[in-house]
Formats: C-alpha cells, structure tokens, sequence
C-alpha cells in the first residue's frame, strides 16, 4: 500500500515536471538555448511568495500573482540583456551566461534571506483514501499543471501568436520569410517561459520549503524530461515527465532519499548516449 | 610573437625565484595559505583548459577532484593507507572514470550543449553518491581527515611549506603538460576536430582516442589537486568541493583569465581566489556572497564583450599593434 502511494506520489510530482518541462523544451525549441537558470527563477519567485505572505502578510494568490509578474520581468530582463546580445555567439558562451545567473541568483537569495528553509506555512489536510495518502497540496499541483498544459495548447495551436512560436520553432528562416520577426517571437517565448516558471512556484509554493540551493536539481530533472521525451517533442515530454516522477519516488522509497534522483540521472546518462532523439522521440534535426 | 605570448624567459625565471623564496620571507602565513589556494586552483583550472580551449566544455572538473581526494581520504580513515599510496588508488580512479564517461560521450558523439550538460549530470550523480553513502563519507557534513599533527609518511604537515611547494609542483606540471600539449601532434588533431569532427575523421583522425586521451590527462591533474587540497585543509565537503558550484568556478576562473592561452586559466584563478580569500578576511562570509554576485555579472559582461578573456584579449591586441607596426614599417622603405 505504501508502494502504492509512493506510485502515486510519482505521477503528482511527473505532472508538475511536465510543466517545469515544456518550459525549457519551448526555450531550446525556439531559441535554441538551455534555459539554464530555470530552477533558480522558480526559487526566486518561491521566496518572494514566502516574504509577501508570510513577512508583509499579503493574501496567497495575490503574493503568487506578483512572484508570477517577477519571473516574467526577470526573463524578459535576461532576455533584453544576456540572451540577445549572445545569439549569435557559439552555443557556449551563451550556455556559461545562462549559468552565471545561477551564481547571481542564489547568491542573492542566500544573501537576503539566508541558508535557512522557508515556507509558507499553511499545511493542507492529507487525504486517506483506503490507506492511500495523498497529500492535498500535492494535488492541487497536479491538476493546475494539467490545466496550464492545455491551456498552453490551446495557445501554441489556436493563436496566431501561438502558431508564430512553433513556426519559429520548426524553421527559423521560413519563419522569417513568412512575415514573423523571429526578435519579437524570442521576446515573447521567453516570457511565456517566464509566466511557466511563475506558475510552477505558485503551486510549489504550498509543496517545498525553499533554499537557495533549490533550483538546480529541478533544472536538472526538467532537463532530464526534455531529453527522454525528445528536444522539440511536446507529447513526448509528458509521458517522460510521468516516468521520471514515479521512478523517482518509487526508487527512493525503496532505498534511500537520494536513490530517486540517482536512479533518474542513470537513465539519463544511458538514454543520452544511447538514444539522443529520446525514448518515444523521431530523430530531431542536427 | 611567440616569445611574448609565452613571457619572456628572464622574467619567468624571476617569478620562479620569488615563488621559491617567497614561504621564508616571513610574511603572515595567511599569505602562504591563500598562494597555495591559487597554485591548487590554478593547476586545476590549467587542466580544464586542456580540454576547454578545444571547445570542449567539461562541468566534471569537480567530480574528478572529489573522487581522487574521496578515494585518498577515506583509504587513509578507514584503512589506514597512507595517503602517497591512496593517492595512486585516487588517480587511477579518476583516469577510470573520466575515460569511460569521455570515451561513452565522444563515441556517441556528444558535443556543445548535449557534452555539457551531460558532465553536468556525471557531477551531480557524483556528488549524491557521496552524500548517500552517509555511513562513511558523513555526507553532506563533509569528511574530517584524521588528523596525526606532523606525520610525513602521511602526508599530514603542520608547516604550510611542504604544501605550498607541492602546489608550486603540480601547478608547474599543469602548465608544462599544457605546453607539452600545445607543443604535440594531438593539438593539431583536436583543432581540426573541434572545426570539424566529420572531416577530421575522414582524414584518419581517431577522433575518440584524441578527445577521451586528453580528458583522461585533464581529470588526472584535477585529481591531483584535490589530493593536495583534502591533505592541506583536511576537510571536504561535497557541494562546496564537487557539485556543481565548484565545477563551474573552475569554468569561470578559466573564461575570466582567457581560456585559449597558457597562462589565462592562472591569472583567472588568482584574480577569483585572491579576491574571495580577500573579501572573506576583510569583510567576512556575508559579503562573500554578494562577491559572488559580482562575478556573476562581471562574467556575462566578459562572456559579451571579452570572450577570450583578460589576457587572452591582451595579448591579442599586442600581437596586432605589433603587426601594423611591422606592416607600417614594411610600407615604409
């Protein structure tokens, strides 16, 4: 039963990966950049949610509506300032950019609020459901990530704005020819982007206590979900996102806390050299 | 040319000489330990430039620092092996490593992006197997070297002298491998990979052998300098020595000094580890952290405009004042 839960867990935190997920698969598609500082954007907008609840005692949602308006602004600062100048610069040095905002933001973040774990304290009820324990916070994530996604669908498939981005995404150039200024797509991906991250700290916001170390391993999971589902694959991504969240709870149920991430990097480590295209990917062009 | 970008002889000497006598002239120690950081640092940011200046951007380097100097400590806690005998197990377990996960990556293909995260994996997964392994490593409280006061045979020096010329050594063999390197037939072979992997092969390049050879030689030196930083602080940790932070120091420290030459990747680590050892005496841990913003912002400036880093762009710009001035005075009968 408790194996059961853990399943069950797994498919609750693989439904917010796919989230965190499209994120950088939107990032690499349309930019082709690693969307590097991910994790720490989420981080930055989980401690500003802490502070306005928690020290300013402002309402959730209107702390999680902010933190949401912060992460844009950061990306599209980001934008303006590191990732443009550097497009066309080799892969690297705008990879290296990406990540020295890393160093900036959780040195910030360890400056301001310390290396202490912060979370807002409002615990909701655990749900028992013949034996079955399913933590209610954990839930409202899951089903407000499936509802983001289709949303995001919706968007990438009904919008003109939407369909500019996946055209940008499948050929720069032809995109270009059609009459969509790739500048002002860019712009907008990485907004969108931003807004993904904001949601994604909005409802973590109720799931983990926040430090500034935080970041990195969920832009290393993310990453993981991109490259098992395919760079560019959006439906791949979320099968992948769902494998990665119950591997990862089963296998540190099992053994030891760290087995779970253990196990997910293993299976990263062979799929990537194995199969780069991804488990359920085509194979994406060079 | 040549004699400048390699510094003129005499002046090398010099500096030589005054690394030498430097430990006896009585300076306040705290001088010595922060020279001995910089020779550590330097040795191993010079090591990752052997690979990076081909464009192979490597995010492992603190993984294969953490295994030999893991390896070394935990033969001495545990078994009792005396460090000079551990360290060997260390390095071989460091060349193991980095050539299975150099020969998987380059055999498969793995360049750019895809290299670099996936050494950013290789460091993670290092870094949560020693946390894991809480039973004997103490986890993410760091391992504490048993400490003997003075004891030679292993390696345990209460004197800072035995340290700072051992880092002085290896800091010397990272830079004449470096040459030794720069000097040889496989750079012309990694140059012409690292410009274009199909065409170098098809004109006989063993690709692999080249790429995983030089990565190997890369972790070893790394490796060294963990053995000597874990005897000298006595102390390891592993998110502040492996994971990824550390990793990317080293990248920084190399990209800020000029990561295409041979003495860039020094300079880099003695401004980054001077300045922190500085800022963290004078204005304590507090500020350290806002020292690290600073970087951060001073690196994606660099990254934008400097791209070959403080030196590199130096001499770059000597070497083409010197060419007009020799074009100006050909012109001119």
């Amino acid at each position: 039963m408790a194996l059961l839960s853990a399943i069950i867990g797994g498919i609750l935190f693989g439904g917010s990966l796919a989230l965190l997920a499209y994120g950088l698969n939107l990032a690499f598609g349309v930019l082709n950049i690693i969307h590097f500082f991910y994790g720490q954007g989420i981080m930055l907008g989980l401690y500003l949610i802490f502070t306005l609840t928690v020290w300013f005692d402002v309402p959730l949602i209107v702390s999680c509506l902010v933190a949401v308006a912060v992460i844009v602004a950061l990306h599209v600062v980001v934008h303006l300032g590191v990732i443009q100048p550097l497009l066309k610069a080799p892969l690297i040095n705008q990879f290296l950019a990406l990540a020295s905002i890393i160093i900036i933001l959780e040195n910030s973040a360890m400056g301001v609020w310390g290396a202490t774990y912060r979370g807002v304290p409002i615990t909701l009820p655990v749900l028992n459901i013949y034996e079955l324990y399913i933590r209610t916070s954990n839930l409202i994530a899951f089903i407000g990530s499936l509802i983001v996604i289709g949303l995001l669908y919706l968007f990438l498939n009904k919008t003109y704005t939407g369909l500019a981005i996946r055209a940008t995404a499948q050929d720069r150039e032809m995109a270009s020819i059609m009459g969509i200024k790739p500048r002002r797509i860019y712009l907008i991906t990485l907004a969108l982007v931003g807004v993904l991250a904001g949601i994604a700290a909005a409802f973590y916001a109720l799931v983990y206590a926040v430090h500034p170390h935080w970041g990195g391993t969920f832009t290393l999971m993310a990453f993981v979900t991109v490259v098992l589902g395919g760079l560019g694959n959006l439906s791949g991504g979320f099968l992948a996102a769902l494998i990665i969240g119950v591997v990862m709870m089963v296998a540190s149920f099992l053994t030891i806390p760290e087995g779970g991430p253990i196990a997910v990097y293993l299976i990263f480590l062979i799929v990537i050299l194995l199969r780069p295209e991804g488990l359920l990917g085509v194979r994406a062009r060079a | 040319m040549k004699r400048l970008a390699n510094l003129p002889t005499g002046l090398l000497l010099f500096i030589l000489l005054l690394a030498i006598i430097f430990p006896f002239v009585g300076l306040p120690l705290y001088f010595t330990h922060t020279i001995i950081l910089i020779f550590i640092w330097g040795a191993v940011t010079t090591a990752w430039s052997y690979m990076g200046r081909f464009w192979m951007i490597s995010l492992c380097h603190g993984a294969w620092v953490g295994i030999a100097a893991y390896t070394t400590v935990l033969l001495f806690n545990f078994y009792h092996l005396s460090p000079w005998i551990g360290l060997w197990l260390g390095l071989l377990a460091v060349a193991i490593a980095a050539g299975v996960i150099g020969y998987a990556c380059f055999r498969f293909g793995l360049v750019g992006h895809y290299f670099a995260v996936t050494t950013l994996v290789v460091t993670e997964l290092v870094a949560l197997v020693i946390i894991a392994f809480r039973d004997i490593t103490d986890g993410r409280l760091g391992i504490t070297v048993k400490p003997l006061r003075t004891a030679p045979l292993y390696f345990q020096f209460e004197s800072k002298v035995p340290f700072y010329f051992m880092a002085l050594g290896l800091l010397l063999l990272s830079l004449y491998i470096w040459r030794k390197i720069d000097q040889s037939k496989m750079k012309k072979a990694l140059t012409a990979i690292d410009e274009d992997e199909v065409a170098a092969a098809s004109i006989g390049i063993n690709v692999v052998r080249n790429k995983t050879t030089v990565a190997v030689i890369s972790a070893v030196i790394a490796g060294m300098g963990g053995v000597i930083y874990a005897q000298y602080i006595m102390y390891l940790n592993p998110v502040t020595t492996v994971a990824i932070g550390a990793s990317l120091a080293y990248v920084f420290m190399a990209i800020l000094g000029g990561m295409f030459t041979m003495w860039g990747p020094l300079i880099g680590a003695i401004i980054i580890t001077g300045l922190e050892e500085y800022i963290r005496v004078t204005f304590g841990t507090v500020l350290m952290g806002w020292a690290w913003v600073c970087y951060g912002f001073i690196i994606i400036v660099m990254i934008i405009f400097l791209p070959k880093g403080l030196y590199g762009t130096l001499i770059e710009t000597l070497h083409k004042r010197r060419m007009q001035k020799a074009a100006r005075e050909s012109a001119t009968p």
